[in-house]
């Protein structure tokens, strides 16, 4: 990775396994040697928890609210092998602007030239889901993250919220933003899940980083409050985060990605539907081998 | 040859803005705003001097009463700073009526002014949150959004109907620079029928005319292009029918405006209030004639006006003093329907008005499809013209050699206080400003 800070953010749909994804990414690049910042992006402040024993972090936000000044240094925890973890925070659901509330936070981070200082190799901003508003793009405009990961599975809300991500990172990429790296293929477990996102990647122009099965071990170390990587380090799961910790790394060239128009995104669905059904029935063989 | 650039001020504010003006003008009505440090001082600035220095009155302009949001409150939501705002100000303020009125940055996030309102009007505080950030429109909108709140929602419904009282709305306090003045000489058109008026925004009225107006027998709407949706409104529920006719500017448009509410309230005596108003008119009228005609007194006439006053000022420089309209501008954004409203107005005057608010288009387009000197003999030179607008039109004037009269928002070369241009006295001061603008050169 050089000496050149890479900044990448995480997006995704809610519940599909970003801070999961992210968490085990950072412990991985951290144990290959590289210096990690996780920056959570959720109003809900629980990116870091599995770097940090369970435990939940004061967020800047929060800090700013009790201070009305924060200095960067303040908000920012040791997690598992020295990974720095931030938390932006949010106000309580309902009220108030979490996308501002994002836009303060990483404004105040960049502003205080702390990565620097700091000598970070890798910062990862794993963000809240769809992006809902411009606070939420905020990571990926110019001068802040310069790839993008999307995590998602083959359930098609999930598909759809990549693709609206695709959407904002198109819009921003005259104008210097982040572009896409690749898509982390979540809780790969049935065949025919991997044909889905591969055929989604490849319409959009795109790439599959990884293909992270769905595995008890993550459970197991989550409800031990740990990744995968720090708790189960010889695991298959350890092994494949590793893998994508390493493809990371490695990332130099992101892409503008080409999302699919309402409608066209809709036919794509109607017809995986069709095939789905075909192999459940036994129209077309094959259908045990693709796991349904 | 070079033109110098306008500056392109604007001749309008937000619907917070003009909310803001109109509580100022309410006795005993205490503005909240619930909006970014900044706004209330700017908007006081728009009418404070915008309007010929109409100032500031009682916990309005500078003293406002503001929540002053800043980050903090715009990410982690306002209502709380609001709470806190709305009970330091009913602990340290005096007043009848407590209007919160919301700004864009806490319209934006979603903050529930009106939750915030409501938890003190159920213990029994008068306490109202009124919904006016500059995306609802302009201070027209916004004037429309506050009469909505009072009348309409924070008002209840009346017992009995009194067939002598009448509401007048539709005069924009602020944005109709001469709000006052025009609103008493209704106010005193309708005492010589035997009515009790409520206005609500002159210095002659109190509290109590808000409270009594949903007793009125009718509500007099002076806009053809405002207040239409808060007339029916404010019908639906306090029974109250509405007419909508222009702010009535000289002898003849009184006259009208006189018989017409008559008519409409079924009583009696216009024909004796229209001859002696009109015998007081004319005995000053009659003794402008010698210099009126000597003095050759006409003109081409360029008016740049908000729809409100655009028809009764045109008729007044047609009808009254046989000048001749060249150009009538209309500068407050409209609706379609709105716009044709207005235009169904002018039927009997020789020009139609245009919707534009850009000074250097008005400039502009005043030449516009006219002929050109090219040494005809015979030309229409557009000349003696007269502009009567705003000071932004003043600098036009000059340049183009023609005489000017402020009479529109934003009028900051004049001080307006109780003058206005409405009924009988009105059009007599109107004469005296067009007149005495010129001949003020003299000497
Ligand atoms: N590959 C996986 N195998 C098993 N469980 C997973 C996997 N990825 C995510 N999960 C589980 O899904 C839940 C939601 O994941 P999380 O990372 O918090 O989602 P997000 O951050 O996208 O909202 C967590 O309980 C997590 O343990
Ligand atoms: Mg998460």
């Amino acid at each position: 990775m050089g000496k050149k800070l890479k900044q990448i953010a995480i997006y995704g749909k809610g519940g599909i396994g970003k801070s999961t994804t992210t968490s085990n990414l950072s412990a991985a690049l951290s144990s290959l040697g590289y210096k990690v910042m996780q920056f959570g992006c959720d109003p809900k402040a629980d990116s870091t928890n599995t770097l940090r024993g369970g435990s939940y972090i004061p967020t800047v936000l929060d800090t700013l609210r009790e201070k009305g000044a924060v200095k960067a240094r303040d908000v920012i925890y040791e997690g598992f092998n020295g990974i720095c973890c931030v938390e932006s925070g949010g106000p309580a659901p309902g009220v108030g602007c979490a996308g501002r509330g994002i836009i303060t936070a990483v404004e105040l981070f960049k502003q205080q030239k702390i990565f620097e200082e700091l000598d970070l190799d890798c910062v990862i901003y794993d963000v809240l889901g769809d992006v809902v508003c411009g606070g939420f793009a905020m990571p990926i405009r110019e001068g802040i993250a310069q790839h993008v990961f999307t995590v998602s599975s083959a359930d098609f809300m999930s598909v759809y919220a990549s693709n609206n991500l695709f959407k904002g990172i198109k819009k921003y990429s005259n104008s210097g933003g982040a572009l896409l790296g690749g898509i982390v293929a979540n809780s790969m477990n049935a065949g025919y899940s991997r044909d889905i996102v591969d055929d989604f990647a490849a319409r959009t122009k795109t790439q599959i980083v990884q293909y992270v099965p769905r595995s008890i071990t993550v459970t197991q170390c989550e409800l031990k409050g740990k990744t995968v990587i720090e708790a189960a380090p010889d695991s298959e799961q350890a092994r494949v985060y590793r893998e994508l910790a390493e493809c990371v790394a490695a990332h130099e060239e992101s892409r503008t990605p080409a999302p699919l128009e309402l409608r066209e995104l809709q036919e794509w669905a109607a017809k995986w539907s069709d095939k789905l059904l075909e192999l459940e029935t036994g129209t077309v063989p094959g259908g045990q081998a693709a796991g349904i | 040859m070079t033109e110098t650039p306008f500056h392109d001020k604007p001749r309008t504010s937000c619907a917070l803005g003009g909310a803001l003006a109109a509580i100022s003008a309410l006795p005993d009505v205490v503005p909240i705003i619930h909006a970014a440090t900044g706004c209330g001082g700017n908007l006081m600035n728009s009418v404070a001097f915008g309007a010929g220095y109409l100032g500031s009155s009682y916990c309005s302009g500078a003293s406002a009463p503001t929540s002053a949001v800043t980050e903090t409150e715009i990410v982690f939501g306002g209502a709380e700073r609001l709470r806190e705002q709305i009970a330091s100000t009913l602990k340290l303020i005096e007043g009848k009526l407590y209007l919160v009125a919301t700004g864009c940055m806490t319209e934006m996030i979603g903050d529930d002014a009106g939750g915030a309102a409501s938890e003190f009007a159920e213990a029994g505080e008068p306490v109202l949150a009124i919904s006016t950030p500059s995306f609802k429109g302009d201070c027209y909108t916004g004037y429309e959004i506050l009469l909505d709140g009072i009348f309409n929602r924070w008002l209840r419904k009346a017992g009995a109907a009194d067939p002598r009282l009448i509401n007048v709305f539709g005069v924009v306090p602020g944005y109709d620079p001469f709000f006052r003045g025009d609103l008493e000489e209704i106010e005193r058109i309708g005492a010589r029928l035997g009515l009790k008026v409520n206005t609500f925004f002159s210095p002659t009225q109190t509290f109590e005319n808000i409270t009594a107006a949903p007793e009125a027998a009718l509500n007099v709407i002076l806009s053809r292009t405002r207040c239409r949706g808060f007339a029916e409104r404010f019908e639906e529920k306090h029974g109250v029918p509405w007419w909508a006719t222009d702010l009535p500017v000289g002898p003849e448009a009184t006259d009208a405006f006189i018989r017409e509410l008559a008519a409409k309230l079924g009583i009696d005596g216009a024909e004796r209030v229209v001859a002696a108003e009109n015998e007081w008119y004319y005995r000053y009228f009659e003794r402008t004639a010698d210099s009126y005609a000597d003095g050759e007194l006409r003109f081409y006439s360029v008016t740049v006006t908000n729809s409100n006053y655009a028809l009764p000022l045109n008729k007044y420089l047609y009808r009254e003093l046989g000048w001749t309209p060249a150009e009538i501008f209309v500068t407050d954004r409209l609706e379609e329907a709105r716009r044709e409203d207005l235009l169904a107005g002018f039927a009997e005057l020789p020009v139609k008005p245009r919707f534009v608010s850009g000074s250097q288009e008005i400039a502009r387009s005043i030449d516009q499809g006219r002929p050109v000197y090219r040494g005809q003999r015979y030309f229409d030179a557009l000349t003696p013209l007269y502009i009567v607008g705003s000071t932004l039109e003043k600098q036009m004037a000059l340049r183009r050699g023609a005489k000017y009269l402020a009479v529109s928002f934003p009028a900051y070369d004049r001080a307006i206080v109780a003058g206005g241009y409405a009924g009988y006295r009105g059009g007599l001061r109107l004469y005296e400003d067009l007149i005495g603008s010129f001949m003020s050169a003299k000497g």
